[in-house]
């Protein structure tokens, strides 16, 4: 390695940082907070060269607010574009734990995975799913710098939630993508595009083979495939059951109305996402409908969810923050939601207690699935107030 | 000796005993106010000068002297420039800048103080200014920063002796009535200075847009104003603009925006009649509108606002969300559009704004404030004179004023700005002290201090993310290596008043960084 190898923007938040084998070894610091910022951002520069066992490089940092983090990244990828082998070893946050498969998932929030400005601190925003992104906001010459850079992040913020990665086809960089973000303990992955069961499994296999390389247990990454063509929602049902992997189905409008030629609009979209409720209740798997892009039309996006919700939808993706209220709202349980599932709760278990096989309420029968889905309510509700009381 | 903020402050300062901050209601005022000169002036007599140089003959202005101005046109003034070169042209020196601001449009004054036209300056210097005096070595005494109302005060008091007022005037008659909201450049206000127009020996109008007599509304008025100037050019309103005027779009500063509004409606504060102010900036322009849109959803009309009017406050009054608006400058053209129209939107001095040593001011009627930090510490002191870098750049504003005025002041910060912690175990410079703010918002959880374990039951119960300072310090210092600090030297170069005068600390020269 000769030649300069430079990687990051000077955009807010994020670094310019180029390395050069001239074997002098020295470290060029130049900072938007001028002669504060400089010691901790060599100190930083120092120690993970050293982690790299890498010397007698010399590395030129131009610094435009970035996080610690957001440094260590861009380092890893300039040192990664000089030579294939190298690499910065990640901790991973001490608070991250496996997730639940059926926890609830009101919200999947995406973020570009090559955005230092919309990266950092996108944990705070309440997104049931944070959803760093590969794919589709990442230009292909900037994959690999995104790929460790959502590597580092996911590895080293605490997540009060989850936090997923939506990866390339696997034939298309998905491979590399989840040979570096795994090492970043990731929720679940997102898998664009699925069409068939091979699609599923292929990505499944190669969990499996990582999570034995980076000492994760078995089977404790999600699988979330996004059905976004004509072959998808065909194909959604054996999708939806082809590993033990999916824990949610997410809906891809965007491509799917260019896929099919129809309008976005409810009456062309009911058909792919009631066949893909269905497909997903009878895998016992969650759904999650598509985004809604115009970020500034609140009342827009509520009625949107709402419509998903009563079609059957547990949650909606969402492509900024702000979007994460109308959301949640349309999506989290209502107090007299709360209050008809607890008394039809109270009128089953009493029924089971007095030993009765049929449950009454105000002289009318409740049938099974009513209570069923009463239960199933209490426990989202219960989950999500759970979830406030501990952020 | 130590203040009851807890600062190392000295016991004189360029020669006179320093009253140290004791409270932030602890010290009262005593004694009578100043006063000007009498002076005759005969029927019909002209007051019309034709220049600025012929305004400083008039008035005697020499060395040594003190002059005024205000900062109603914000970054786009050019009067203040233009008295300063003039007096620099006749060879006067040794001046004191009492502006109640100066911008970077100023820059071009720092020659001037190298060259000993300018000695000593008292108000606040956003920017280049600051930075330049932040050096050391620079004034004969050290600057003096005091807020809206006690700027108002200090000129009651007789502490700054105006020699010469010089007011900027958009409109002006030749009897010397004059208004910032109407004429050919619009500014908003400009009563800041009608206690300058009141107590300086001579009080000079100068405007560029001369109407026969009468304008109105008359907020200097012509019995105080002893010469009128008319010029070509008195600056550019597009300039008073302060920070955006679109809502913002920052995921961070709409989330504590939001957070804000959330605990304005828990706070119990929030019901008919309820009043507030919010700065200008993203997150208070964002939480102004969320705050009115929770009013309307919930039926409820507030008393009044209270400006820094802006488009978005103005919005409320349009919609039927406020009765009134009170203001004391403009940071819009919506907010001077508003002004001129609607009986409902009124204009207020400083004096009756923010002045604690009168029979009564405005902030004190305020149940909710919002207000920025540049820093802020475990005491929740507030900082929004210094960065962490030490360096001086930023006035008070009515911060003070408002945060000890209001019943529950709010201090909305990121924890980071870029590279930088906000939160800090002791703030660089206390401009406010932490027992009149009440609650701390940050993109990662809302702090409250200890002293108002009523509200933060309110908080909690309404499911608001309240946890302690130290924590969210600790999650935000996570994600930085610790800045270098700045070295001090011993030189002060700005004491910092509290509303009363007294101090509540002083800045010192910048040396170095460790």
């Amino acid at each position: 390695m000769n030649s300069e190898c430079v990687v990051g923007t000077d955009a807010k938040a994020d670094c310019r940082i180029s390395v050069v084998a001239d074997g002098a070894g020295t470290i060029d610091v130049q900072t938007k907070a001028a002669d504060l910022a400089e010691r901790g951002i060599r100190h930083v520069v120092e120690r993970a060269l050293e982690a790299a066992d890498v010397h007698g490089l010399s590395v030129t940092v131009e610094d435009f607010g970035s996080l610690d983090v957001i440094l260590a990244s861009r380092l890893e990828a300039a040192l990664r574009l000089a030579s294939a082998e190298s690499s910065i070893p990640v901790t991973v946050h001490p608070s991250r734990r496996p997730s639940d498969k059926d926890r609830p998932r009101r919200s999947r929030l995406y973020a570009p995975g090559n955005n230092p400005r919309v990266l950092a601190g996108i944990e705070i925003h309440g997104a049931d799913c944070v959803l760093l992104d590969l794919e589709d906001s990442v230009p292909p010459a900037e994959k690999t710098p995104a790929r460790i850079l959502v590597k580092r992040l996911l590895a080293e913020t605490r997540f009060p939630e989850e936090v997923w990665v939506r990866i390339n086809a696997l034939e298309c960089g998905g491979r590399d993508d989840l040979h570096e973000v795994l090492q970043g303990r990731p929720h679940g992955i997102c898998l664009p595009k699925a069409e068939r069961t091979e699609d599923v499994q292929d990505l499944a296999s190669e969990l499996t083979r990582l999570e034995a390389e980076f000492g994760l247990a078995s089977g404790s990454t999600w699988i979330m495939p996004i059905v976004e063509t004509a072959a998808g929602v065909l194909h959604c049902e054996a999708i939806a059951a082809a590993n033990e992997r999916v824990a949610i189905v997410a809906f891809g409008a965007e491509d799917y109305t260019r896929d099919v030629g129809c309008a976005r609009a409810d009456h062309a979209l009911l058909f792919a996402r009631s066949r893909l409720v269905a497909a997903t209740a009878a895998a016992g798997v969650q759904v999650s409908d598509t985004v809604f892009a115009d970020v500034a039309d609140d009342e827009g996006l509520y009625a949107e969810a709402c419509t998903a919700r009563s079609l059957g939808f547990d949650g909606k993706g969402a492509i900024n923050p702000r979007q994460l209220g109308p959301i949640h709202r349309a999506f989290s349980p209502t107090e007299q939601e709360i209050e008809h599932a607890r008394v039809v709760v109270a009128a089953a278990d009493e029924a089971e207690a007095a030993g009765l096989g049929a449950v009454s309420l105000n002289g009318k029968m409740v049938d099974r699935p009513v209570v069923e889905r009463a239960r199933r309510l209490l426990r989202i509700a219960e989950r999500l107030s759970a979830g406030r009381a501990e952020s | 000796m130590k203040n009851a903020a807890g600062r190392e402050i000295p016991e004189r300062i360029a020669g006179h005993d320093v009253r140290p901050f004791a409270g932030a209601f602890s010290t009262a005022a005593t004694g009578d106010k100043a006063a000007r000169p009498q002076k005759h002036l005969d029927p019909h007599e002209n007051k019309v000068l034709p220049s600025i140089d012929a305004a400083i003959e008039a008035t005697g202005l020499s060395d040594g002297m003190t002059i005024s101005f205000h900062h109603s046109f914000r970054d786009g003034d050019r009067v203040i420039c233009a008295v300063v070169d003039a007096c620099a042209r006749r060879g006067i020196k040794d001046l004191r800048i009492f502006s109640t601001a100066l911008f970077p449009a100023h820059e071009s004054l720092i020659a001037h103080i190298e060259s000993g036209v300018i000695s000593r300056i008292e108000g606040s210097m956003n920017g280049p200014i600051g930075r330049f005096v932040s050096q050391g070595g620079k004034l004969r005494e050290p600057a003096v920063l005091r807020s809206h109302g006690a700027r108002w005060r200090a000129v009651e008091a007789g502490d700054v002796a105006i020699d010469v007022a010089f007011i900027a005037a958009p409109q002006a008659d030749p009897a010397g009535n004059a208004n910032g909201i109407f004429g050919k450049t619009p500014c908003g206000p400009i009563s800041f200075v009608a206690v300058d127009a009141q107590y300086a020996r001579k009080t000079v109008v100068i405007t560029n847009d001369l109407q026969p007599y009468p304008v109105t509304p008359v907020e200097i008025q012509q019995g105080w104003t002893d010469y009128i100037v008319e010029v070509d050019e008195i600056g550019d309103p597009n300039k008073i603009v302060s920070g955006t005027l679109q809502l913002t779009k920052s995921p961070t500063r709409l989330l504590i925006a939001r957070l804000t509004a959330d605990i304005v409606k828990a706070s119990g504060y929030f019901v008919d009649g309820f009043s507030f102010q919010g700065g200008a900036g993203g997150i208070s322009l964002a939480a102004t509108k969320f705050i009115g849109d929770e009013m309307e959803a919930a039926g409820i009309v507030g008393s009044f606002g209270m400006g820094g009017g802006t488009k978005m406050l103005v919005d409320l009054l349009h919609r039927g969300l406020l009765r009134t608006i009170l203001d004391g400058q403009a940071f819009d053209l919506d907010a001077i559009e508003s002004l001129q129209h609607d009986a409902k939107h009124v204009m207020m001095d400083p004096g009756m704004y923010a002045n604690v040593d009168s029979r009564g001011c405005a902030t004190h009627e305020l149940d909710t404030a919002f207000l920025g930090a540049t820093e802020v510490d475990l005491d929740f002191n507030v900082n929004v004179n210094t960065h962490s870098d030490g360096l001086l750049l930023h006035g008070i504003g009515g911060h003070q004023d408002v945060a000890s005025g209001a019943k529950m002041t709010i201090i909305t910060a990121p924890t980071l700005r870029g590279r930088i912690p906000v939160i800090l175990d002791r703030v660089t410079t206390v401009t406010t002290p932490g027992e009149v703010i009440d609650v701390i918002v940050t993109e990662r959880g809302v702090a409250v201090n200890p002293r108002r374990e009523d509200l933060k039951d309110r908080l909690i119960a309404a499911g608001l993310p309240v946890r302690s300072l130290e924590e969210i310090k600790r999650e935000a210092d996570a994600m930085v290596q610790p800045l270098s600090k700045p070295v001090f030297g011993d030189e002060i170069v700005a004491s910092i008043e509290w509303r009363d005068g007294t101090v509540i600390d002083v800045v010192r020269n910048v040396e170095g960084f460790e």
